[in-house]
């Protein structure tokens, strides 16, 4: 989840995240570099007493000047597109949960097996217990098993809403009668948080999302326990 | 009027470079709009004889223009027929 005075993105918890982190490294630190450039030469300009009146023309660094940035956009945008194709492409899904939204909750459904449904809605700040995040927390977390590729299928009963978790790299929009769908896979065990992300109404700062990645044999447990409660 | 016209030439020499890269640009850009146009699933040019052409991708169609960590053709039909 996202902390205090945060500068960054959270830390990744899928593979996917964790390449848009390294290409976010590799374009900032490209974006740093020439503006440390630029300011060096605002500054070195600024501050010379030095003068000079004939110069005309120069081919040599109009073709620096003109290759090298294009090469410097060449370098950002082939890793970029390579993400673009890996984040929309479909990894044979282990599991395919629905994520509905309405005003003001999420409800989850896991269909595959048995009927598995049931509500999240946000736990309010005078109700929760030490330790717990506020704005954040649910009643019921969607569980899912770990280290395997998930089909999560997004949509509204009522309004746009759009379920977003930044750890796993996953926002999707929820439309009201379309299906939207995305894919992730959570690398490690725990809880990541998210919050909705379009805006729905007057509680729509009021209905996060949480997702609890365990092993393989607790989300059956868990499952089966959910289905006897329902 | 030889003067002129070599001028001319030495220009249009100099200005090789530029028709590559905006010509191999302008042609790229042209070509891949073209791709989305014919093969795109989402695009219905014929509304008589194929009206949908979204609901005809088999399980193993790539449609996208490139994979990174997926290959398609391997993939099997997992799902009824309606």
């Amino acid at each position: 989840m996202a902390h205090p005075s945060q500068l960054g993105f959270q830390d990744a918890a899928s593979p996917v995240m964790e390449e848009l982190l390294h290409f976010h490294d590799h374009a900032l630190m490209i974006v740093f570099l020439i503006s440390t450039f630029v300011l060096y030469i605002i500054v070195a300009m600024v501050t010379t007493n030095l003068t000079n009146k004939f110069i005309l023309d120069s081919q040599e660094i109009e073709i620096i000047w003109t290759l090298l940035p294009a090469v410097i956009l060449i370098l950002i945008a082939l890793p970029s597109l390579r993400i673009l194709y890996l984040m929309d492409e479909i990894n044979n899904p282990h599991l395919t949960i629905k994520a509905m939204g309405h005003q003001w909750y999420w409800s989850y459904e896991y269909t595959d097996y048995e009927d598995l449904g049931f509500d999240s809605y946000m736990i309010f700040t005078q109700d929760l217990t030490p330790g717990q995040f506020r704005l954040l927390e649910v009643d019921h977390r969607m569980v899912v098993p770990m280290e395997s590729p998930i089909r999560a299928l997004i949509s509204a009963e009522d309004v746009l809403h759009s379920w977003a978790v930044p750890s796993l790299g996953v926002k999707m929009d929820a439309v009201p009668g379309r299906l939207n769908q995305t894919a992730f896979i959570a690398s490690r065990p725990g809880i990541f948080y998210g919050q909705c992300s379009e805006i729905c109404g007057a509680n729509h700062s009021f209905m996060p999302i949480v997702v609890e990645a365990v092993p393989l044999v607790h989300f059956e447990n868990w499952s089966s326990l959910m289905l006897e409660d329902a | 009027m030889s003067l002129i016209r070599c001028l001319i030439f030495l220009c249009l020499l100099q200005l090789i470079p530029l028709f590559i890269f905006i010509g191999g640009g302008a042609a790229m850009s042209l070509l891949y709009l073209a791709r989305l146009g014919l093969r795109n699933p989402d695009v219905c040019w014929d509304r008589k004889n194929n009206p949908e052409p979204w609901n005809k991708l088999g399980p193993n169609d790539q449609y996208k223009f490139f994979t990174v960590n997926m290959d398609y053709s391997k993939l099997k039909k997992d799902r009824p027929d309606f």
